[in-house]
């Protein structure tokens, strides 16, 4: 158990500085329904591909980066090879494409303001425009 | 021939990826090129035996293959896909693999028409695609199984979500016109009515599955159809209908799936029915277990699987005439060539990913057999074999 911790700490430095730091995620969108609330398997469902009765379409960060590495421990509970792993199969089967992948935080509030029907994840804390609806939070 | 056929693939697949770059541009995202390859080496410790291809000998020409993949968005709804895979294996034709119409009406329902595979299993439809599961090589006494993988018809998915379900139903009708891929060799064959339906949940980290499918055979064994005929013309007709090849095939699975961010568990269990005697019954299953430590994923695996024949008892009389013993020897050595078998393999592996896109394996694979062996399926005896055989594999998977 402890040479699985000490690989973790070798492998998965980005985690470790993270945590002093802002952990918590908020997950944006821009809609005009401001009344919208998202559960956590809802998100996992709408990130990962899944139907859900609105019509979102999910942008995501790359999978070096440090808030997608948060996204995916908390949220979709999945490691990001296991997240690569799904989306090639169902790439190549022909069942759902993996979401825009766009390069930074501040690029991905670019776009979403930009974009209406559109849904992100973000590190809490950064600051909104008004067309921004926090749809679910998590520490 | 098959690596010529490989090569010219290859060829083709470059070409395609050079004019893809140029028109990539022009057309931004409407034309979208993706694809895969494996690099698999392998190596059996047994001389007396072959095992998915690989004999005493080290070996990279037998699951190593590249697959190019071509989409064009023709507008929010339409679309066209084609897939090209070139094998190195011979048990596996190279060519397109899939190529169709996708007919998108809103995100909880796709239409797809045209050439595809077939969901039989949890895995059917990605057999290739090595980077989308955690083995180096599927567990092939599960996987091995079905004999052809591609239609030719209509398939449909509807996904919903109920509180926290997510619910995925598909069916698919179409035909199969083609080749049976035999470790003993190809037979010409075609499906019809092939159709299937299964239901996909999840909850949480669980995943279900479930599916039903079958399909009408006729399979052209000349040999064996002509003993049948010659068998009908005297009278012998339950020995003469157990040997016509022709008839339905029926497949059933069930799948249950744990995952988490530390370790899964994966177990997959399937019957195959098959109505005429010459097409066995089949029993299969595995369960798999992995733990993560990322990158790195480690898993051990156990699959089994039974095969057998409804054997009819030989209703032709020895000792009446020298012509009718000619017969009942005749059906005696045929019966004989479609053998029970019982198989089993035991697997451990590891899993790296070191790339998002990139993944390196190694796998050992125990694989045991019963007393007699069918050499149609992924383990052949090539005389002498004791039963017991280990495979080592290495291999790398790319998607790009």
């Amino acid at each position: 158990m402890r040479l699985v911790y000490v690989l973790f700490i070798l492998f998965c430095p980005s985690i470790f500085t993270l945590s002093n730091g802002a952990e918590a995620i908020i997950v944006v969108a821009n809609t005009q329904d401001k009344s919208i609330q998202l559960n956590r398997q809802q998100v996992r469902n709408l990130f990962m591909g899944g139907a859900l009765p609105y019509d979102l379409s999910a942008v995501a960060l790359p999978p070096e980066n440090q808030t997608r590495v948060l996204f995916n421990t908390k949220v979709v509970g999945l490691t990001e090879s296991r997240i690569q792993s799904y989306w090639a199969q169902m790439r190549f089967t022909g069942r759902k494409k993996a979401p825009k992948e766009i390069e930074s935080e501040q690029l991905v509030l670019e776009y979403l303001k930009n974009n209406q029907g559109t849904i992100g994840y973000l590190p809490a804390g950064i600051t909104l425009p008004k067309e921004l609806t926090v749809v679910y939070q998590i520490h | 021939m098959n690596h010529r056929i490989l090569h010219v693939n290859l060829a083709c697949c470059l070409i395609l990826l050079g004019w893809a770059t140029t028109l990539h541009a022009n057309s931004q995202d409407k034309l979208q090129f993706s694809g895969f390859a494996r690099v698999v080496m392998g190596y059996l410790d047994d001389e007396n035996a072959e095992y998915v291809g690989y004999d005493n000998s080290l070996s990279f020409d037998q699951q190593s293959l590249l697959g190019l993949q071509a989409d064009y968005t023709f507008n929010e709804t339409l679309s066209v896909t084609g897939q090209l895979v070139g094998h190195t294996g011979a048990q596996r034709s190279s060519g397109l693999e899939w190529l169709y119409l996708t007919y998108k009406p809103s995100n909880a329902l796709q239409i797809k028409m045209g050439k595809q595979r077939i969901p039989f299993f949890n895995y059917s439809d990605s057999l290739d695609v090595g980077f989308a599961y955690p083995w180096l090589t599927l567990p092939q006494q599960f996987y091995d199984t079905a004999f052809f993988s591609t239609f030719e018809g209509v398939l449909a998915n509807y996904e919903f979500t109920a509180n926290d379900w997510i619910i995925n139903y598909e069916g698919y009708w179409g035909r199969y016109d083609d080749k049976f891929y035999l470790s003993s060799g190809e037979i010409d064959a075609q499906v019809s009515g092939l159709f299937g339906v299964n239901a996909n949940v999840g909850y949480k980290d669980w995943t279900f599955r479930a599916s039903y499918n079958q399909g009408n055979t006729d399979i052209e064994l000349a040999e064996v159809t002509q003993l049948s005929g010659l068998l009908r013309s005297i009278g012998f007709t339950d020995s003469a209908d157990w040997l016509n090849p022709s008839g339905r095939i029926q497949f059933y699975q069930l799948s249950a799936n744990y995952e988490n961010l530390n370790y899964f568990v994966r177990s997959e269990i399937a019957k195959m029915v098959g109505e005429t005697g010459i097409v066995p019954d089949i029993d299969s299953f595995y369960i798999s277990a992995g733990y993560n430590f990322y990158p790195y994923t480690v898993y051990i695996s156990y699959s089994k699987r039974d095969i057998s024949y409804d054997h009819l008892d030989n209703e032709i009389p020895f000792g009446v005439s020298t012509e009718l013993d000619f017969l009942a020897s005749a059906y005696n050595s045929v019966l004989a060539s479609f053998p029970d078998d019982n198989t089993n393999g035991t697997k451990i592996g590891i899993r790296w990913d070191w790339q998002p896109n990139v993944a390196l394996k190694g796998e050992m694979t125990l694989v045991k057999a019963g007393d007699s062996i069918s050499n149609d399926f992924a383990l052949k005896d090539l005389g002498n074999f004791d039963g017991s055989a280990i495979l080592y594999q290495l291999g790398l998977e790319w998607v790009f």
